[in-house]
This record gives C-alpha cells, sequence and structure tokens, in this order.
C-alpha cells in the first residue's frame, strides 16, 4: 500500500485464489468492548490493497525463477488455471446452481475473501476428473468460466522483492497425546478463530452443546527443541478466547495451562487482570489426554504451583498453537537465494534491521521471518516497504 | 440548474431473481426528474462501463444512481470511471440491492429494492460536486528526540532525500541505550553503536541538529505543522511537513518494592554496567549477583531483556554465580527463546516464583527468600549484589507533550492511545507519529520496525511535495460558526483550528488534508454550521424520508 | 399498534402497517457485517433499511427523530466496538447520542427498546442478523 502510495507499481503475488492469508480468516474478540485483537484491521487494508490503482493482484501465483539483481529483477511467475476468470466472475452464483455434484464443485468463496470469485474444487468437478459435464460454463453470464484453461507463465522486471508469504500453523497432530484429530472435542486456536468468524459462537463439536468446561494448552509447538522460539501470539489469543467465551456463556470455567504468561504489550495489563477474575490460570502444561469418560476429555498436568500431577476432566481442550515456516518456504528461499534462518523462518542481517535479506534488493515482510502479532506484522511491513523505497528512488 | 438522475440498475447476471427489476424500472421512471433507467446484468465488467459511459456521455445527466452489489466492493469501480470521464464522483448515490437486499432476504424483495434505489435517488438529489486538488506540502520533518529511534529516523529519511531537524533535549545526542553496554538486539554495545549514529547524524548534509532544545507548541496541520522550539533564552517558529517523535522512555526503580539505602548491594543496570566495565575497581570479585523481575511491573518485557543480557555479560566478565527471580519471563520478542536457553546452560539459575520474595540486607550482602516453584522448595540465595528490576515509564514530559499535541495517551502514560487502528505508529492526528519505546515499545527491535513504518509514512505523505485533498468536503460556515470551540474540541484527527476572516470574525476552519471524513463534527456542531459533503445533514434525512414512499402501490 | 401512536401527535406519512427498521449502518463495522450476512446468505426480515455513515459518530439525534417521525417502527445505531473506532470516539458519540433518544421516547410515551445502540466487529454477521431480528420481534408485540 505505502508502495503504491508513494507512487511505485507494485504486483502482489498470491498463491491462494484469494488474499489476506491466516489473519483473513480469523474473528473479532471483542466481549463488550474490544479487545485489542487487531483483527478488524486485516479488511480494511484487504480492501485498501484490492482496489489500489497501482497495485496488480495476481492470484493462484507463484514465483518460479528469479534472475537479475536489485534495480533489475526479472521475475517468473506460473498462475494456475484460472478456470473462473477473477476479473470476469461478478459472484452471482448462478453457476453453482446448475452444478449437479453434492458438495457443489463451484462453489462462492468464503466470505472474506478479496477477490470475491467463485472456486472450483478440483476434487469435486467431474470435468475435471475427466467426465463430461460443463453446466457451468455455458450458464456463466459473464463468459468467466472456461474449464480448457491452462495454467499461464508471465514475467515481471521489478526493481524489488518483498516476501511476505506468511506462516503455517504447527500441525498439532505431531502432538499425538494430546489427541488432536482423535478427539473432536480438542481443537487448535485457529480452528477456533474460524469457528468464531463462521458461526459467531462456540459449540462442541461432538454435539453441538455449550461447553462448560474448557482448557487451553499453552506452547504447543513452541519454546521446544525444534522450534525453540516464543510464538508471541498465543497467550494473547488464548486469553481473548476465554474472555469471549466466558462473555458468551458466563456459567463456563475455563482454564489456561502455561509455562511463562506473555502478558506484555500496550494495554494488555489491564486486560490480564481483568482476566485473573474469571480465568483460572495453571502453570503446567499438560503432555497429554487420557481416554475419558462418556463426553470428557481427561487432562493430566502437573500443577507447578501445587506440586502435584493432577488430572481433570473438560469438555473442550484447546491447544494454543504456535506459528511455524511454511513448508514451501525452502523453495522460494532457493528461488530467489535468500537464506533460511534460525528454525526454517527467512534469516535477516540483524534483529534490528529484520527486513533486509542477505540477497540486496530482497526484503522480508511479517511472519515469515518469525512469528509476530497483527499490529508487528505490519510495521514490518510498511518498514520493508521503507527499505525497498530507498533502493527505488526516483 | 435543474437535477437530471441517470439510474442504472444491475441484475448481476440476472441472478437478482426475488428482485422485480422491470417493475422497478417502471415504478421510478414516473419520477420526473429521472432522466432514464437502465438494466444492466454487469455494470462493474467491460460492458457495463461502456453502457454507463455513453450514457453520461451522451445524456445530460448530472447526478448518477447505481443499485448493485455493495459500494464496500464496486465503488472504487464507478469513482474510477466518472473520474475518467470528467464527472464528478461525489455525485454518485448507491444502493446496495445485492448483498443488502436480495441475498439478504427470501422471497420477493421487489418492495425493499425499490425502497433502496428510492433512498439513493432522494439522497442524490441533494448531492454538491466535490473538487480534487492538489496542494503543497512542507517537505522537512521534525524529529523530536535524539536517541536510537530519533537518530534513526533521521538518517533513514535522509537516504531517502528528506530534510530533517532533530531536536534533543539534553546536551548530547544518545538518548538512554547510550547507557548500556550490552542490549538485547545489538551485536555491538548500544554505547558504541549510537556514538557511531551520532557521528553520521553530524555529517549528514540533509539533517540539522539542535540540542539543549524542546518544542513548546505545534500548530497546524498535515503538510503543514508551524513548531516553536526553544533553546536556552531564544525561541523560534519553523515549519515542518510532519513530525516524528522519539521520546523514549525512562526506566527506574520504584523505590518501595526495594530497600534502598547507600552503599545499598541492591544495584541499577546502569550501575551493574559500571562494575562491568570496571571489576578491578571492587574489592572482590562478585562471587552471586542476583536479579529480581516481576515485582514492580508483571507486565512489561524490558527487565527481562534487560536482566537476561545482563546476565550474560555477568557470566563472560566475572563468571559469578547468577539468580534470576522472576514470575513470567517475557520471551514474545525474536531470538528471547535463545538467550534464555543460552543463560540456562551457561549456569544461569532462574528461580521462578508466584508470591514476591522477601528481601532483606544481611551482613554486607541481599538475602532473596524466595518459593522456587519448579522445586517446590524454599530457597535463600545471599547476594553479592541484587540488580533490581527496572520499570519502563513514560520520558519526563510526556503528558505535557501529549497535551502540546492534543494527543492522547495509553493507559500506562505512553504516547497513543490504545486503538489498534492507530497501530502501528499514528496518532490519530496525521502528520503526527509516535516510533519506539515513547509508545511503549522498550524493545530495540520494535521499535526498529516503527522506525520504518514511520519514515515510510512521512514519505507517503510528503515526497512529492504536494497532496491530493477533496476541496472542502466537510466545511464549515462562517456564517452560522459561533466559534464555540466544540468541534474543534471534539475532533478526533485535530483537524480544525479557529481563524478569523475579514479581520474581525473568528470561525472554525477545517484542514482538508488533516480531515479523515468521520462527521462527529458535523454531528455536534450546536450551530448546523458544518455541512460534511455526501453525508450532509438533508442527505442523511433525504434518506431517511424516502422510507414512505409508496410508489403506486396501495 | 395502540402505544405507537403518541397521544399529542399524528404520525404523517400514514404508515397504517409501517414496520420499517433504519439501521444506521458505520462503514467500517456493521455495514461489513450486514454485507458479509448476506454473501453468506443468512436471512433475516426484510424490513430494514441501512443507511450507510462514515462512522456512527455521524449519526445525529435529528436522524434518529426524523426516522421515528416518518414512521419508523424501530432505530438501530451501529457502530464499531467501544475501544475499536477508528475516528476514536465516534461510536461513543453514538452511544450518547442513543441515550438522548431514549429518554426523549420515554418522555413522548414511546418503548424506548424501539432505539438501540449495537457495536460489533466487521466480521459479526451473526450478531448483525441477531439484532436485526431482535429489534423486529419487539415492534411486532405492539
Amino acid at each position: 500500500m505505502e508502495l503504491a502510495n508513494s507512487g511505485l507499481e507494485v504486483y502482489l503475488v498470491e498463491k491462494e485464489a484469494a488474499i489476506g492469508g491466516q489473519a483473513a480468516s480469523f474473528c473479532c474478540k471483542a466481549t463488550d468492548v474490544c479487545t485489542k485483537c487487531s483483527f478488524c484491521l486485516v479488511p480494511q487494508k484487504l480492501n485498501d490493497v484490492a482496489t489500489h490503482p497501482r497495485i496488480s493482484v495476481l492470484t493462484n501465483s507463484v514465483v518460479t525463477r528469479v534472475t537479475g539483481k536489485v534495480g533489475n529483477f526479472r521475475v517468473e511467475i506460473w498462475q494456475k488455471p484460472q478456470y473462473v476468470s477473477q476479473e470476469k466472475c461478478i459472484a452471482c452464483g448462478i453457476c453453482a446452481e446448475v452444478c449437479p455434484t453434492k458438495p457443489k464443485a463451484i462453489h462462492s468463496p468464503s466470505p472474506e475473501a478479496i477477490p470475491y470469485s467463485y472456486i472450483i474444487d478440483q476434487s469435486q468437478c467431474l470435468h475435471l476428473k475427466g467426465e463430461k459435464c460443463n453446466f457451468c460454463e455455458e450458464i456463466c453470464p459473464t463468459k468467466a468460466i472456461a474449464l480448457g484453461r491452462r495454467p499461464e507463465s508471465w514475467e515481471l522486471d521489478v526493481g524489488t522483492i518483498i516476501v511476505a508469504t506468511g506462516f503455517e500453523v504447527f500441525n498439532a497432530r505431531e502432538v499425538g497425546s494430546l489427541g488432536y484429530g482423535r478427539y473432536p472435542n480438542v481443537l487448535t486456536g485457529l480452528d477456533l478463530e474460524r469457528i468464531f468468524a463462521h458461526k459467531g459462537s462456540l459449540e462442541l463439536p461432538s454435539n453441538g452443546k455449550e461447553a462448560k468446561k474448557v482448557a487451553f494448552v499453552q506452547c504447543v509447538g513452541s519454546r521446544n527443541e525444534n522450534h525453540g522460539y516464543c510464538s508471541q501470539v498465543c497467550c494473547k489469543y488464548a486469553m481473548r478466547f476465554a474472555r469471549l467465551i466466558k462473555y458468551q456463556n458466563p456459567d463456563a470455567e475455563v482454564t489456561i495451562f502455561y509455562i511463562d504468561l506473555q502478558t506484555a504489550g500496550k494495554g494488555f495489563a489491564q486486560f490480564y487482570e481483568e482476566c485473573r477474575e474469571s480465568i483460572r490460570f495453571i502453570r503446567g502444561v499438560p503432555v497429554e489426554i487420557l481416554e475419558g469418560s462418556s463426553d470428557g476429555l481427561k487432562l493430566r498436568f502437573e500443577d507447578i504451583s501445587e506440586g502435584k500431577v493432577e488430572r481433570e476432566t473438560f469438555d473442550l481442550v484447546v491447544l494454543s498453537i504456535g506459528m511455524v515456516p511454511r513448508k514451501d518456504s525452502w523453495d522460494l528461499a532457493r528461488v530467489l537465494g535468500i537464506n533460511l534462518g534460525d528454525y526454517g523462518f527467512f534469516g535477516t542481517r540483524s534483529l534490528i534491521d529484520s527486513n533486509k535479506t542477505n540477497v540486496d534488493g530482497v526484503f522480508l515482510a511479517g511472519t515469515c521471518q518469525g512469528p509476530k502479532d497483527i499490529p508487528d506484522s505490519i510495521a514490518h511491513g510498511i518498514s520493508a516497504a521503507e527499505k525497498a523505497r530507498e533502493l527505488l528512488k526516483g | 440548474m435543474k437535477v437530471k438522475i441517470g439510474i442504472f440498475l444491475c441484475d448481476c447476471g440476472g441472478s437478482l431473481k426475488n428482485i422485480d427489476f422491470p417493475e422497478i424500472s417502471r415504478s421510478v421512471q414516473e419520477i420526473e426528474d429521472i432522466a432514464f433507467v437502465d438494466i444492466s446484468h454487469n455494470l462493474c465488467l467491460e460492458e457495463g462501463r461502456k453502457a454507463i459511459a455513453s450514457r453520461i456521455l451522451g445524456k445530460n445527466v448530472n447526478r448518477v444512481v447505481i443499485a448493485a452489489c455493495s459500494p464496500a466492493s464496486c465503488e472504487h469501480n464507478f469513482i474510477r470511471l466518472l473520474e475518467g470521464l470528467n464527472f464528478n464522483p461525489n455525485l454518485l448515490s448507491i444502493a446496495n440491492i445485492r448483498e443488502q437486499c436480495s441475498w439478504a432476504h427470501e422471497g420477493n424483495v421487489t418492495g425493499k429494492a425499490l425502497d433502496l434505489v428510492g433512498m439513493a435517488i432522494n439522497k442524490a438529489r441533494l448531492l454538491q460536486p466535490v473538487e480534487r486538488k492538489e496542494i503543497p506540502v512542507n517537505k522537512e520533518v521534525l524529529v523530536v528526540g535524539g536517541g536510537f529511534c530519533g537518530m534513526k529516523s533521521a538518517l533513514e529519511l535522509s537516504q531517502l532525500g528528506i530534510r530533517t531537524t532533530v531536536v534533543e533535549r539534553e546536551p548530547i545526542l544518545g538518548g538512554r541505550l547510550s547507557e548500556l553496554e550490552g542490549f538485547y538486539g545489538f551485536e555491538i554495545s548500544p554505547k558504541e553503536m549510537l556514538s557511531s549514529m551520532g557521528e553520521e547524524v553530524k555529517k549528514d548534509a540533509n539533517i540539522e541538529m539542535l540540542t539543549s532544545a524542546e518544542i513548546t507548541r505545534v500548530e497546524g496541520d498535515a503538510g503543514n505543522f508551524s513548531v516553536r522550539i526553544k533553546r536556552g533564552v531564544k525561541e523560534d517558529s519553523r515549519d515542518f511537513g510532519a513530525l516524528i517523535f522519539a521520546t523514549g522512555c525512562k526506566a527506574e526503580i520504584l523505590p518501595r518494592y526495594f530497600e534502598l539505602s547507600p552503599g545499598s548491594k541492591i544495584i541499577s543496570q546502569r550501575e551493574l554496567v559500571e562494575i562491568l566495565q570496571a571489576p578491578a575497581k571492587l574489592e572482590r570479585r562478585p562471587e552471586v549477583i542476583g536479579f529480581i523481575l516481576d515485582i514492580a511491573d508483571e507486565n512489561s518485557r524490558l527487565p527481562s531483556l534487560l536482566a537476561l543480557n545482563a546476565a550474560l555479560a555477568v557470566k563472560n566478565k566475572l563468571g559469578s554465580e547468577v539468580y534470576v527471580f522472576c514470575k513470567n519471563l517475557k520471551v514474545d520478542s525474536e531470538g528471547v527463546e535463545k538467550l534464555y536457553q543460552e543463560a540456562r546452560n551457561r549456569g544461569v539459575v532462574f528461580v521462578k516464583f508466584e508470591e514476591k520474595p522477601r528481601i532483606s540486607e544481611r551482613n554486607g550482602r541481599v538475602k532473596v527468600e524466595a518459593e522456587d516453584i519448579l522445586f517446590g522448595e524454599e530457597v535463600s540465595v545471599y547476594c553479592d549484589f541484587l540488580v533490581a528490576e527496572e520499570k519502563g515509564l513514560p520520558s519526563e514530559g510526556t503528558e505535557a507533550l501529549a497535551s502540546i499535541l492534543n494527543t492522547g495517551v495509553d493507559s500506562q502514560g505512553f504516547c497513543q492511545d490504545e486503538n489498534v487502528y492507530l497501530y502501528p505508529v499514528g496518532s490519530g492526528r496525521k502528520g503526527v507519529f509516535f516510533v519506539g519505546a515513547c509508545r511503549g515499545n522498550l524493545d530495540a527491535a520494535r521499535a526498529s520496525l516503527d522506525v520504518g513504518s514511520a519514515v515510510m509514512n512521512v514519505y507517503e505523505l510528503l515526497a512529492l511535495g504536494k497532496a491530493v485533498v477533496e476541496v472542502e468536503k466537510v466545511k464549515v460556515d462562517p456564517q452560522k460558526c459561533r466559534a464555540c470551540l466544540t468541534c474543534i474540541r471534539v475532533c478526533p484527527h485535530r483537524a480544525i483550528r479557529l481563524v478569523k476572516v475579514d479581520d474581525e470574525k473568528w470561525t472554525a476552519k477545517i484542514y482538508d488534508l488533516a480531515c479523515d471524513g468521520c462527521g462527529i463534527c458535523a454531528a455536534i456542531c450546536p450551530a448546523k454550521a458544518i455541512n460534511f459533503e455526501g453525508y450532509a445533514d438533508e442527505q442523511i434525512l433525504a434518506e431517511v424520508e424516502a422510507m414512505e414512499w409508496q410508489y403506486g402501490r396501495e | 399498534m395502540s402505544r405507537f401512536l403518541p397521544k399529542s401527535k399524528r404520525w404523517n406519512g400514514s404508515m397504517g402497517g409501517n414496520n420499517k427498521i433504519v439501521a444506521f449502518c458505520c462503514e467500517n463495522s456493521a455495514y461489513l457485517a450486514a454485507d458479509r450476512a448476506g454473501k453468506m446468505r443468512l436471512h433475516y426480515p426484510d424490513n430494514v433499511r441501512i443507511i450507510r455513515v462514515p462512522c456512527a459518530g455521524r449519526v445525529d439525534v435529528l436522524h434518529i427523530l426524523r426516522a421515528f417521525e416518518k414512521g419508523a417502527a424501530g432505530v438501530l445505531v451501529m457502530g464499531c466496538q467501544e475501544g475499536a473506532c477508528q475516528h476514536l470516539t465516534g461510536n461513543i458519540r453514538a452511544r450518547e447520542r442513543v441515550r438522548y433518544i431514549e429518554s426523549a421516547l420515554k418522555e413522548i410515551g414511546i418503548d424506548t427498546r424501539r432505539v438501540k445502540m449495537v457495536n460489533l466487529g466487521p466480521d459479526m454477521a451473526q450478531k448483525f442478523v441477531r439484532e436485526v431480528k431482535e429489534m423486529v420481534e419487539k415492534i411486532e408485540e405492539e
């Protein structure tokens, strides 16, 4: 945004069909006041980017090759077949009405998607599976659909490159003992974001009832040998969710199991004080879920303050998973010639100069460089824009 | 000039089946000032835009109503289209008949759609054009504060070709960090780094340094600030386009948590630095050094960062035993977990407590008694020195600064309200930025990013030497204004000033570049002297009144 | 509709069966939430007429009163969460004005539940729908 506003042309290359990354699917965590989760900044920024005259958004695209050097990079881009042209799709939905499959192979995107264009699920689409069907193509009033489209390549000449590929969440299944994927009532923090964004309230996945006893388990996938860092966002999001759950269901009992509670940050101190009144904090992170009684999840944990090992049953267990680097970082690093740093995030020059990589003209923005919350990611991104701008003066 | 409204209805590819478009067209045609009603399948695409263009260039319409999808997604398209056709985009009114009508309700919604179109028509009648113009802006920037953030801001602005003036209260540059030998995030000592930054700043032709100087008054707004700078007895007025505040913080040991008496072995970070720099000066090498955190303030990153850094420095230089007493170690900054592990590997002992440890002085040493919750035992450690927690507090004069600027402070007294829309470096006031410790970012990594963000935002604003504004979109009528100052006090963006017109009358005046178009002033003005074009009282009321129309139904 | 007509005034516009609700929606939060509800095909009663405003703080007492005067059965003022207004204080001003209207309605004998201040985030489609449905229920009670 900042680069475009300062007069430069910007190409935004996005791997998925819509921009926004992980944060776009998050939810507002206000109770009766704002809890500063900063999610609301995201839709606004996405809209600004999508409508800016100097920003060209290329979705379903990846960078396959980069040659040249700072000031003069040639970037090759490969774009997935645009079965539904995002320029032409007006999201009228007539295609989905005529689609014969169940669930519909062609369907509306998530409501926050920008561009808001219909998407084809290749695993459902009869045509793409080799059968004869092109009802959607025929009926589309703007001729936006062409099922025979092939992938496309583009070449862009640019002066600088900013990498802002974001993060993945830690795969909670890796911690088998915490039962994610085995028990329906074990969710991750990301699951919770999506549930609140789509349903507005929380129900137990197993039976749709309200959750009466909820446990948050912190540091799942962070602060350990393979991920020797703090993901920075988990303690805060756990507390915000805990408050939100209690706000919607004042009778619920919420417990947060932690190692070191990360409560620093602008304005958070007061929120934390309020949390202490209604949320149970236990130092000591559970290591396993035992087979529980009928609907319950029995957690075994060490209550460090008491110095005892305990077992307690909860309805719902939320694993506060951390951020990990994307698996495709390795490919991108190779293509750009940049180094990976600690733990697989992209490497930078120094802690106080964290936008620059080992390659002149290639900068990092956001969580692809390391875990950050939304405001810090924005700051990191604008700072990256500044570093890029310095190179492209005039 | 008579109002002539052109109406475009979009049926979104024919998919909005629960709206009877021909019926709407028929009902609306009858209204006298409607020039035409066109129905399209896709106004947002090439085809639709061409249709709009030809109508506008052809028939003499001076207002446009579009009934289509949400303006949140299509507005910018139409605005650009109209601009290209030399048609003032403020004369456009959009009715949302898709997301907020057809898609939102079951059954026939033609009645509601008709209402929505009626509302847009009623409003369109009253719309007035708003001109866009370029106004000059002052390209010079004022940086207040000559520490790490201040100097960094000036140097980075200079790289971008922008001239800055750095005003520093003390006689020398450097700020608080220049006292530290080592700090999280710095590969060389902050002292060295700040000293070399100071040299760079001195040599930089784009940077003017004013030490022993303070600002006393700030007037004006984005692109055009007038700042009074006081140096000794002299006070001058200087003009700047943007202001960056990097006034830092102070770190204090709060006496009420620690017994501080002369010769006390409870020391500050600075005293520890002195010891580390000249260990030979002590009678004997300290055997045990303790650090204590989370007593005065459980929710700050600074003590953890300072302690980890210093603990390792102690291990390196003195080889003493090191104990760190803390409740929750703040590791949520990059590389800190690693630092923590390194400290543990080097033998630093971390004692985590839930209840405040008891601190007393015994035989010239400091005794710390704490219940180590990890082991579940009481530990007593006799330290040769106990380095006390330092609470990061807003610098002296932060409150005064906030009142000079008319901006807010957060719940801890640091600059910048706690409103996420201001993050990272905004103040609510266009052209005024807060970076680093003064807004509560006490670690150098985040402070660096603040600097980068502020510098970029300043560049965006000033680089071209001019800015595009919507001229008098929100305007005070001097005839009606009673200079009650309500709007001036209420404007969250401080975009309104009191000025004199015709040498005699005082009136409020809204500055276009600083105005963010919220309309709070227009709503609050007791004399209804403020007109907000596009959301004027009559225009909003016109939308309200259209609700009662019947369009020939019974 | 016996309590709808105040003792001393007659509503002009002869709504007769007017059960329209005016919802002043701030463009940063409520308007987007309403759009989202539409995208998700969450259905709600079609009595509501949304008026877009740049900030809930733009909504004046005058606007709310005119809505009732013109026959609206209910008025919603919908803005950002407290503490999350892009213009810092807009939603607070709106709330104050709604309170004022509540007391004005009370004085002329109209059920104060017909006006309501709602705070929500841009993704809260369900809350938007819930509030609209609730208001419709209230006015239909008469």
